[in-house]
């Protein structure tokens, strides 16, 4: 926990909370004043006040989550005031619009990287090297089993897969913000008969294509066609599609999952999948590694997953001042 | 052949849930590779005693000390994956070089060259052996290299697709494949001869036992419509199901797990010598209690069966007996095609005088008695009069079926006596391994002691996905305290803990040992304070 009193970010029960500021990180509850790092949904909560974000989140919270959400854009590397403190945003390298955090009090820095990515992705900005005195990183995959294939060899590996055996559907599970515009940004669809994605990847690809992104050319998937129009082709379709009732429609069906967690047998196994696919929108071990030496910071703090194994690596090895935040019941 | 084929096959079979695919992937494996390569493909994958050269654990110790990572870290990647040998083919990641690989590793030369002589090296050099292996051995092929080495397979890949797959492509029938690959699998090019051999010849099946006939879990609804002399009603023995061949002069036992278990039981062996005619036996083994006329808890059967040759003291403390319920063969003739009924016929005519005669055999070898049941009223009063005989309950058989391989529908039915139970508390709980890593599964309850909570009990199984869910989350919520893997919890949850007996134990701090534990019932009626209490288990203790 962060919680000492000449902190000027602190964890709480609703999230990360720049004191003097009086701002919430993503929090959980609906507050005053939010910062949005990303518009994925477990990092937004209805109900705030304000909330302030980069103009591409701030376009993909209005098309998931309406129009009557009060925003205030910022773009990234510009600095802006809340009562008083300096901010700003810049990129992640997670998905569009992604952002990490940027504090300045006094002498004093404070970043935060939110969900963050190293490896390219032709869909979103590059994760940006930024120095601090105080960093607090993501650490999802803070183990070094996990250590990320190349974007070509996984785009490689799927192609290979759809194509390998006649007459079956292939269903490649993603989540439809972000997994999926990277997956569209790499496959051709040359290399298919036809690609098929589901409407919740397409209403976010519309965001995508308006700030011209290149997507490969997908049809939008539709239970009303017929069933053998599927046959040899890839469907893109959310994970929460991946149950037997909506799977038995097809006659010869194999099912995969885009997902870091994929690299794990008994991850896959358990899900149920016939094949994963480990790609991640995060930093796999040496990424993490890579941006906490990067940023200089002199005290660390990792949030999420295993940070806790990360934390006691590093202090271990490098004797950095790092911790792990668990998270507060 | 490089070790890229076999990957290829793991990599098929693992990425597809259907039988059907894996059958069809199997026999097109088996078509496109030679026989020594198909016969080492088979060892491996129905995993029948693979050869372990070298621990998860150990290996793991190794991959810490070569590339100097914290012990305690690797654990923490093993809790998560499961798998030692997919923990280090996933770290191993970052420390192959592509362009250095020269992967030209023969599955019959890892098997047959490397494995053999790794075994021989002392530790030092067993380590650097394995650090040049890690290091020429390609990515793709790092898990089934360091599975083999660990001799951990499980793929899901059972026998039955691996007989299904050479009965397709040989077209003769699956029970005989089944029936070839009981026993001992030497992985030579000959036994795959003649595994796939279209001809039949009874003659090489000598030494191997019958595929073992298997009972379901007993359906209440036949009571409603079937007539209760349909069946026969033999005692559930709990003891080592086994099969005695004699064929000629050559003797051996088999239990059902296919292992030759001849010199553990050197007395049975010599007792059959005295045998004239020839047969095939289905029964159990058991350690007999002269004085109470019935069998020994199965704790008594563990202590021999670890043992390779029993001194005679041994032999004395802890006799052993055959006890038939069933004939396969006589006097070379299979005639697992008879009916129940006919083939009980046989066992008596056969042994019954022979057995209470002849000194050298009497009592140890024993021909299960039937019960007579005359209505299925009677059944419950039968089978829960178990107890008192040291068995498990009732094995109903149909007088009509043949003897078949494997658990057919309505032939033979186990009805277990109910379980003895008691009311735990969770107080430690560590991560499963294979499917269920990196999920709290694996617990240990207490009982009162006075005002302390003893362990127990420790259940595996019992809860449903969705409860293990709940319950991981719970675990990971309320520690107490972490020693590595294992956590201890606050005491809160109380569960009922099933199990087949209980009796008197040394070695656990309780001084109680359960047999055969699993999870009933979440309590969540219940507090804490009510949970049993050591007194209540010990007066459960039967004499």
């Amino acid at each position: 926990m962060i919680n000492s009193k000449q902190n000027l970010v602190v964890q709480k029960n609703e999230g990360l909370y720049c004191v003097p500021a009086n701002v919430w990180i993503d929090p959980f509850k609906p507050v005053e004043k939010a910062i949005i790092t990303h518009a994925h949904s477990d990092h937004f909560t209805h109900g705030c006040r304000e909330y302030t974000c980069s103009i591409e989140t701030a376009l993909l919270l209005r098309k998931r989550f309406g129009n009557n959400l009060n925003l205030k854009v910022i773009d990234y590397d510009k600095k802006f005031l809340i009562n008083g403190i300096n901010f700003s945003l810049h990129p992640s390298g997670h998905i569009l619009g992604s952002s990490q955090i940027k504090i300045m009090a006094g002498s004093e820095i404070w970043l935060i990287t939110g969900d963050l990515k190293r490896q390219k992705d032709k869909t979103c900005q590059s994760y940006e090297k930024l120095k601090t005195d105080f960093l607090i990183c993501e650490s999802t995959f803070g183990l070094p089993i996990f250590h990320w294939d190349s974007t070509e060899k996984i785009i490689n590996d799927v192609t290979n897969w759809v194509n390998k055996s006649e007459d079956s559907t292939s269903v490649l599970f993603c989540y439809s913000l972000g997994k999926a515009q990277r997956l569209l940004s790499e496959l051709n669809s040359k290399n298919f008969k036809n690609i098929y994605i589901h409407k919740s990847i397409n209403k976010m690809n519309m965001i995508y294509q308006k700030l011209g992104i290149e997507l490969t050319e997908a049809k939008i998937f539709d239970n009303e066609l017929q069933i053998n129009n599927f046959k040899n082709s890839l469907l893109l379709l959310p994970p929460s599609l991946n149950n037997k009732n909506f799977l038995k429609q097809f006659k010869n069906v194999k099912t995969s999952f885009a997902s870091g967690w994929m690299s794990i047998r008994a991850f896959k196994k358990r899900s149920g999948f016939d094949k994963g696919f480990p790609i991640s929108d995060h930093a796999d071990w040496n990424g993490l590694i890579k941006t906490i030496k990067e940023s200089e910071a002199k005290t660390i703090f990792l949030n999420h997953g295993d940070g806790e194994s990360l934390s006691n690596f590093l202090r271990e090895k490098d004797d950095l001042n790092i911790k792990h935040l668990n998270r507060v019941k | 052949m490089s070790l890229n084929k076999f990957s290829k096959l793991f990599e098929d079979l693992d990425s597809n849930n259907s039988s059907n695919k894996k059958v069809n992937f199997l026999t097109k494996y088996f078509k496109l590779n030679n026989n020594l390569n198909n016969i080492l493909t088979i060892y491996l994958l129905i995993g029948k005693k693979n050869k372990r050269f070298i621990s998860g654990k150990s290996l793991r110790e190794y991959y810490a000390n070569i590339y100097k990572i914290p012990k305690w870290l690797i654990d923490e990647c093993y809790s998560k994956v499961g798998d030692s040998a997919e923990v280090i083919a996933l770290l191993l990641q970052d420390k192959i070089l592509e362009k250095n690989i020269k992967d030209d590793i023969s599955l019959n030369e890892l098997i047959n060259e490397i494995l053999p002589k790794l075994k021989k090296l002392d530790e030092n050099k067993k380590k650097l052996y394995i650090k040049s292996l890690w290091e020429k051995i390609s990515k793709d092929n790092q898990l089934i290299f360091n599975k083999i080495l660990s001799g951990t397979f499980r793929i899901g890949v059972s026998k039955g697709l691996v007989v299904k797959a050479i009965s397709n492509m040989t077209g003769v029938d699956e029970s005989i494949i089944l029936h070839r690959l009981m026993g001992e699998l030497e992985p030579i090019e000959e036994t795959y001869m003649f595994l796939i051999n279209q001809k039949l010849e009874q003659k090489e099946l000598d030494y191997k036992p019958y595929p073992f006939q298997l009972a379901n879990t007993f359906d209440e609804r036949i009571k409603e419509t079937i007539s209760v002399d349909k069946y026969q009603f033999e005692s559930k023995w709990d003891g080592i199901r086994s099969q005695i061949i004699k064929r000629s002069n050559n003797i051996s036992i088999w239990t059902r797990g296919e292992e030759l278990v001849n010199k553990t039981f050197p007395e049975l062996i010599k007792i059959i010598s005295h045998f004239k005619n020839d047969f095939v036996l289905d029964g159990e083994i058991l350690i007999w209690d002269e004085n109470k006329n019935r069998p020994k808890n199965f704790s008594f059967l563990q202590k021999r069966l670890g043992r390779k040759s029993p001194s005679l003291k041994i032999q004395k403390d802890l006799p052993v007996v055959f006890m038939a319920y069933d004939i396969l063969e006589i006097n070379g003739k299979d005639i697992r095609s008879k009916i129940l009924s006919e083939r009980r016929n046989i066992l008596e005519k056969s042994f019954s005088n022979l057995i209470s005669e002849d000194k050298s055999i009497i009592g140890k070898i024993k021909i299960t008695k039937l019960h007579q049941i005359s209505n299925w009223i009677d059944l419950e009063e039968v089978k829960n009069s178990a107890r008192k005989s040291n068995t498990e309950g009732l094995v109903i058989k149909d007088k009509q079926s043949k003897y078949v391989p494997g658990r057919k529908k309505g032939n033979w039915w186990k009805y277990k006596i109910d379980p003895m139970q008691l009311d735990g508390i969770l107080i430690y709980a560590r991560p499963g391994s294979g499917k269920r890593a990196d999920l709290y599964t694996d617990y240990s309850f207490g009982i009162w002691e006075d005002n302390k909570l003893v362990k127990f009990a420790n259940a595996y199984s019992g809860l449903n996905n969705e409860e293990i869910r709940e319950l991981d989350k719970w675990i990971r919520r309320n520690t107490l305290e972490k020693f590595g893997p294992v956590r201890s919890v606050k005491p809160e949850l109380v569960f009922e803990i099933s199990f087949d007996n209980i009796q008197i134990s040394k070695r656990h701090k309780s001084g109680i040992a359960l047999r055969f534990p699993r999870i009933t019932k979440w309590r969540r009626d219940k507090n804490i304070m009510e949970a049993d209490n050591l007194e209540n288990a010990l007066k459960m203790i039967s004499n």
